[in-house]
């Protein structure tokens, strides 16, 4: 007897994309043009660079079904404490409104989903628009076609939000459960937004997760954003990040990947106007059997603009990091000044961490550095340590946490700074714990 | 308190000490001098513990126990201090963290109760300013950034408040001008007790003008030559190491 020939996964998705379509908002031909987007790119194969380090077979075995809203509106959710003094909260994508707490927001900041009626069809083609290339173009054009509440958070002009909008997004309810979180955020001239992604979902379950943030900062506006990803450990997340910032205006993104058992983030920033700035820190914990894959992208297509990647990853037992951050420096942005670090440290023998950093540079007036390092704890600091009376166990954690500390400390957001800083703690304690 | 029989070491095929026996007792302080090359800092490290030195052949036996089947830390909380001849820069793990923590651990060890975080400032300021050092210290990071001599008093300050039974300074003379070495040396005389025990690795006589030893040790080809008292490190200032080294192996 043969095996049944297996369905190619794109017409599992079609199937997904059939059942979920009459429910969708917002313009049916955007909807369609995005799956067939999808449908012509696939899953990544094996030979593809951008996928090099990570294998997505295992999500490709698996059978997810889209959320559906009456489940996703009715799901019990523990929400975390809060990081902000707004919040809104999206289960499976879904914008729970119930939940959420928008009432705090100042004026000249909207919040509305393509659920409520928009201007016109451009606005609701232009939320679900997906970024050309990159690895994740297959995924964010999933979501586009997909995901049921597409957010759009506006600031208007001159507007400062300083209050940081604590964006929920969790995955919830039965195994086997797919949901496709949207957030679209579009900065006026001269506002400013602080805005918290967290993600997390139920420990015990498997989810796939495809996410989309796509930012545009209008000429110097100003993006405080913090990522946090603790998503279960046994579901899959993948997102894609698209920030533009137009002239002056400024990024900072802090990011702690920490969850799942297997995510890819694509983090795309372009500086398209004059003296744009973008700066990018974050640390990635690949501990148990996790597989965390971060890709950054930077382009400096103006004059005098800047960026920085300051990336540090740690992984132990079979856990696996990838770390590719790439930075062009375009034609013509010249001044323009780039610089890339990525340190990482690997705990326990098994564990590996694949980085790679890439720099173009099509000016001739320009400063750029990068380095990347990936090596164990300094056993002359260990010893030095241990000298003093701590134990393996207590030197390890301090000197991984002294590692940790540089990304940390740039966390400018108290209560995320230290629930990172007690998640470290605690996944410290659970490896030390572990080793004999 | 210490004894050491027989005592042989190498770093990988290298033999570095090659018989060494030395006997120290509570309130004594000793000597050990010796050229470059001669297994001082093996010595040292030997007795802290550093990963990468094989004893090969003979005991140390520290208060009754076998010292070399302890782990580092174990070693320390059992009173065994050692102050390093380069102190390595940890940055990101904070000074104070580090004295409080090591302080906790010994003092466990001991019996006695964990410090409050008041308790502990009143006891590290005071030893701070027998070390005349400057209370920005404890938020830097261990010795991040600090000057050869400020490590060295740095090491003296852990010292100092840990108390040991047995304090091993390795070369901690190095590098310090005379206003220094003086701060250091008074730190390490405030811990001279009938209780403990100090041994000094040493290059030059210098540092016995301030800390007058018991016992001098001439340390040469991974064996003590010759000891004496505090008047053989003079003749050594006069007369160098070869005599020393000549008259052994004719002997």
């Amino acid at each position: 007897m043969s095996e049944p020939a297996r369905l190619p996964v794109t017409t599992q998705y079609r199937e997904a994309f059939d059942a979920v379509r009459p429910s969708l908002r917002g313009p049916e031909t955007r909807r369609a043009s995005a799956f067939a987007r999808f449908a012509e790119l696939g899953f990544p194969g094996a030979r593809e660079e951008s996928w090099k380090y990570t294998n997505l077979r295992r999500l490709e075995s698996r059978r997810f079904a889209p959320a559906a809203r009456e489940d996703a509106l009715r799901a019990t959710v523990s929400l975390p404490a809060a990081l902000g003094e707004h919040r809104i909260v999206l289960v499976n994508g879904h914008l729970r409104d119930d939940l959420s707490r928008i009432a705090s927001l100042p004026q000249g900041v909207r919040v509305r989903t393509l659920a409520e009626p928009l201007a016109d069809d451009a606005v609701a083609a232009a939320v679900l628009r997906w970024p050309a290339g990159g690895g994740t173009e297959r995924f964010a054009a999933l979501n586009a076609a997909m995901s049921p509440d597409p957010l759009l958070i506006e600031v208007d002009a001159g507007v400062r939000c300083a209050g940081a909008l604590h964006l929920v997004i969790v995955a919830a309810g039965a195994a086997g459960t797919m949901s496709y979180p949207r957030v679209t955020v579009r900065l006026a001239a001269g506002s400013l937004a602080r805005l918290v992604l967290h993600y997390l979902g139920d420990e015990t379950a498997e989810h796939f997760v495809a996410a989309v943030v796509d930012a545009d900062l209008a000429d110097g506006a100003e993006l405080h954003a913090y990522r946090l990803q603790a998503a279960g450990s046994r579901s899959f997340h993948i997102e894609r990040i698209e920030v533009s910032a137009g002239a002056g205006a400024r990024v900072a993104l802090r990011d702690a990947q920490l969850g799942a058992a297997l995510a890819r983030l694509d983090l795309n920033v372009t500086l398209a106007g004059r003296a744009a700035e973008a700066e990018l820190t974050g640390l990635f914990i690949a501990d148990g059997s996790r597989h965390l894959d971060t890709h950054v992208h930077v382009a400096h297509r103006a004059v005098e603009t800047r960026s920085l990647q300051d990336y540090r990853g740690v992984a132990a037992n079979r856990g696996r990091a990838v770390f590719n951050g790439k930075t062009v420096v375009h034609e013509g942005a010249q001044k323009s000044n780039a610089r890339q670090s990525s340190r990482n440290l690997l705990l326990t023998p098994g564990a590996e961490i694949d980085t790679k950093p890439e720099l173009e540079i099509y000016a001739d007036d320009v400063q750029c550095s990068h380095g990347a390092t990936t090596g164990q704890l300094d056993p002359a600091a260990m010893f030095y340590l241990r000298s003093r009376g701590l134990s393996e166990s207590e030197a390890r954690s301090a000197l991984t946490r002294a590692f940790a500390g540089t990304v940390l400390s740039r966390i400018d957001l108290a209560p995320l700074a230290s629930l990172v800083h007690d998640e470290l703690d605690g996944r410290l304690v659970r490896l030390l714990e572990q080793q004999p | 308190m210490l004894s050491i029989r027989d005592l042989h070491a190498r770093i990988g095929a290298r033999e570095i000490l090659r018989g060494l026996n030395l006997e120290v007792k509570a309130g004594e302080v000793h000597a050990i001098m010796g050229p470059n090359g001669s297994g001082k800092s093996t010595l040292a490290s030997v007795l802290a513990g550093r990963e990468g030195y094989e004893v090969t052949q003979g005991t140390v036996t520290y208060q009754g126990h076998d010292l070399l089947a302890l782990p580092p830390e174990e070693r320390a909380r059992a009173g065994v201090f050692l102050a390093f001849q380069y102190p390595v820069e940890i940055p990101g793990v904070n000074n104070a963290y580090l004295l409080k923590a090591a302080l906790n651990a010994v003092r466990k060890q001991r019996g006695e109760g964990e410090l409050d975080a008041f308790e502990f400032l009143a006891l590290v300021r005071d030893k701070m300013k027998l070390m005349q050092m400057d209370e920005s210290f404890l938020s830097r990071g261990v010795n991040e950034g600090f000057s050869g001599g400020e490590k060295k008093r740095n090491e003296i300050l852990q010292m100092a408040l840990l108390e040991p039974m047995l304090a091993l300074l390795d070369e901690t003379d190095s590098g310090l001008d005379i206003d220094a070495l003086r701060v250091v040396s008074n730190g390490v005389n405030s811990l001279r007790s009938p209780e403990r025990a100090i041994v000094l690795v040493t290059h030059y006589q210098r540092l016995l003008d301030y800390i007058e030893p018991d016992f001098v040790h001439v340390l040469s080809g991974g064996r003590i030559l010759r000891s004496g008292d505090k008047s053989l490190a003079l003749e050594l200032e006069r007369r160098g190491y070869d005599w020393v080294k000549q008259e052994a192996s004719a002997a």
